[in-house]
């Protein structure tokens, strides 16, 4: 599979669990959009951009937003540059071709590239489920109507599709009827041992083993609202090693500095300052 | 092809449909599955759509593929079972001991563990559910379509490999946690709440009207005129009456609070108010019920658009909801039972509803929760709840 060069195998900046290289080659190869879902941090965006810098294919991004409506995705009909345009005459548009006045959206955009791209739907769930539907519908058939011109478009490339979501909630089922799905587990600290050595490549053992540890171990910390991740993981270790007082010792005798890096809630961080104050949670 | 195994998918519960079944074998048919490894990959990822399902998908494949012990769905009566031989045990070992025919002396060396180890051991000799030499053995959980309950993953007592990575990967049931409803975090409350809005134009006219423009200005015989509105703007206006008094909302003190805080952060027009069991004539704008007494009477003055949501656990004693005087405090005596004031406020305001921390399937026990349910819409506080309350506040 690895050496077949239209498949994903990971990227430089992104480690990658075999089953999921496997989900995505198996959902590029059925033609189908892929559900992400998964804790904050777990790197579901960071897999688009990951497949899309492997395979050299364009990435487009379409952050969905409360308020969308699906024609914002597809096109847009720029009436009031054309009511401007004809008032005025100054333009160099062809006033009477209402095509030149369509802008595409993007999923627009993805369908009419002249290349394979990838499609990152990225929060889908922040959109209401008429929204996920009717965008369901224009994916599976690959086609969407711009009305004021009458004309279809259809894909020249069938984008890879990835949509991510950080709800608990699960999505309609017309819309999971049509997508392959994973649930990006939180990594375990094998894998993010592996993940801290491609952020910093020659990180100190001793720093990635008591900083792993130590993480994992306030992770578990009881009602935590905002569990950090591995973002704030990251952050937190290049804050360590900005440090020059800072020694990878110091974790294990429970002195644990910048924990309003990992911790961004004022009760959670209130909850971890005592908890690491209080007994020595190494 | 695997048919049977589709069929032992939607038996457990699982929401497989056709459609994804034949995707699956598309997925076959074009060779993209070359494995039993693939193939637990592909048919994941194509036939269960949420995460919460994944544990129970473990379990159905180790058990198609390996002859694992598929999850007991009679683990609800067995585990009941289970206690009630164990309390039995507990309170006359005689008798149990005579009844699983084996010595007292010997009945009293068991751990509870092993007690129940072999009483399924007997059980499975008799009913013979178990061939193909599985030597698995689980507590099988509570329920395995996993709703609100939970889904203890049962005592393993070892397993034996034959080399097939993907069952063993089925087998280690990675993800039990997911199949557990979790608690209420402010971003899921947020999201139940999130269609909870009433849009009225508000601010500065920044926003180009594009009918009314191209009317006036085809009115103008073509000189431009383009026609300006206002932003629409949430504005509405909520009331919320939190039960906050006695021990029985204790455990819920979390949950409330998470909902409060939401409410605050996400309404412009929110109005607070506590009481303790239900409402009486007096609900307060303060904590501790007795510096800002507010006459519910005086509600009949605001709009009564206004949502009224009041949270509590609708549990108390009878005489406390239809009793005059009923409070249990002694300086509350108000003329009419609390039944009444919340006949009122369920008249005056016409979205109201009761949000009820309690699981739904255990309101049927409490007289109260009928009777409050049956003048105020009443729903649970749960994911599932919430949107359907919602639904109900939004309602025309």
């Amino acid at each position: 599979m690895i050496s077949d060069k239209k498949t994903f195998s990971g990227a430089k900046s992104y480690v990658l669990d075999e089953e999921l290289a496997k989900i995505v080659n198996i959902s590029m190869a059925l033609e189908m959009p892929l559900l992400l879902k998964g804790e904050p941090g777990t790197g579901k965006t960071m897999l688009a951009h990951a497949i899309a810098d492997t395979l050299g294919m364009p990435l487009i991004t379409l952050n969905v937003k409360s308020s969308m409506k699906l024609i914002d995705a597809l096109y847009q009909y720029d009436t009031l540059t054309r009511l401007n345009d004809s008032r005025f005459g100054d333009s160099k548009k062809d006033v009477s071709n209402i095509e030149e006045y369509i802008k595409m959206g993007k999923i627009g955009q993805a369908f009419t590239a002249d290349k394979r791209t990838i499609l990152l739907i990225d929060e889908i769930d922040k959109a209401d489920t008429d929204f996920q539907d009717d965008m369901l519908d224009v994916l599976d058939q690959m086609e969407f109507d711009i009305i004021e011109i009458d004309k279809t478009i259809s894909t020249k490339h069938r984008p890879v599709i990835i949509i991510t979501s950080n709800a608990k909630k699960d999505l309609s089922d017309p819309f999971l009827g049509r997508c392959n799905f994973h649930h990006i587990a939180f990594p375990d600290p094998k894998m993010m041992r592996k993940i801290i050595k491609v952020h910093f490549t020659n990180i100190d053992s001793d720093l990635m083993e008591n900083t792993v540890n130590v993480f994992y171990r306030l992770r578990e910390l009881e009602s935590i609202e905002k569990r950090p991740a591995t973002r704030e993981l990251i952050n937190w270790i290049r804050a360590l090693k900005s440090d020059p007082d800072f020694k990878p010792k110091d974790l294990v005798k429970g002195d644990i500095p910048y924990l309003g890096i990992l911790f961004k809630k004022s009760p959670d961080y209130a909850r971890a300052i005592n908890t690491v104050s209080r007994r020595r949670i190494i | 092809m695997f048919i049977g195994f589709f069929y032992k998918l939607k038996e457990v519960g699982i929401p497989v449909s056709p459609t994804s079944f034949l995707t699956l074998h598309k997925a076959l048919s074009r060779g993209l599955v070359s494995s039993l490894d693939d193939f637990y990959t592909t048919s994941r990822a194509t036939l269960v759509k949420s995460e919460r399902y994944f544990d129970l998908f473990d379990q159905v494949f180790a058990h198609h593929f390996e002859g694992a012990e598929l999850p007991d769905l009679t683990g609800v009566e067995l585990d009941e079972l289970a206690r009630s031989m164990l309390e039995e045990w507990l309170k006359n070992p005689k008798t149990l001991a005579s009844a699983l025919g084996i010595d007292e002396s010997e009945i009293s060396k068991l751990t509870p563990e092993q007690l129940i180890e072999y009483f399924k051991e007997r059980l499975k000799e008799q009913t013979e559910r178990h061939e193909g030499g599985s030597k698995w053995i689980g507590t099988g959980g509570t329920s395995p379509v996993g709703h609100s309950g939970n889904h203890p993953g049962g005592m393993r007592v070892g397993g034996v490999s034959r080399n097939k990575s993907a069952v063993k990967v089925a087998m280690e049931r990675r993800y039990k946690d997911y199949s557990l409803s979790g608690p209420l975090s402010q971003a899921m409350i947020g999201e139940a709440l999130k269609r909870l809005r009433h849009m009225i134009p508000s601010g500065p006219k920044d926003r180009v009207n594009v009918d009314k423009t191209i009317y006036q200005t085809m009115k103008n015989a073509g000189e431009i005129e383009i026609v300006f509105d206002r932003i629409l703007k949430d504005r509405l206006k909520i009331i919320i009456a939190i039960d906050n008094g006695g021990w029985s909302m204790e455990p819920y003190v979390n949950i409330v609070q998470t909902l409060f805080d939401y409410a605050r952060a996400q309404f412009k027009d929110v109005k607070t108010y506590f009481f303790h069991n239900t409402i009486y004539d007096t609900i307060w704008l303060d904590t501790s019920r007795y510096k800002r007494p507010q006459k519910i009477d005086e509600f009949a003055k605001l709009d009564s658009e206004t949502r009224l949501i009041i949270v509590g656990d609708a549990s108390m004693a009878p005489y406390e909801l239809m009793a005059r005087n009923g409070s249990i405090h002694i300086e509350e005596r108000s003329g009419q039972p609390s039944i009444e004031c919340l006949k009122f406020l369920a008249k005056n305001f016409r979205h109201s509803i009761w949000l009820n921390p309690i699981p739904a399937h255990m309101w049927g026990y409490t007289q109260t929760i009928f009777a409050i349910s049956s003048i105020i819409p009443m729903f649970e506080l749960s994911i599932d709840g919430l949107e359907k309350a919602v639904a109900h506040l939004m309602a025309k």
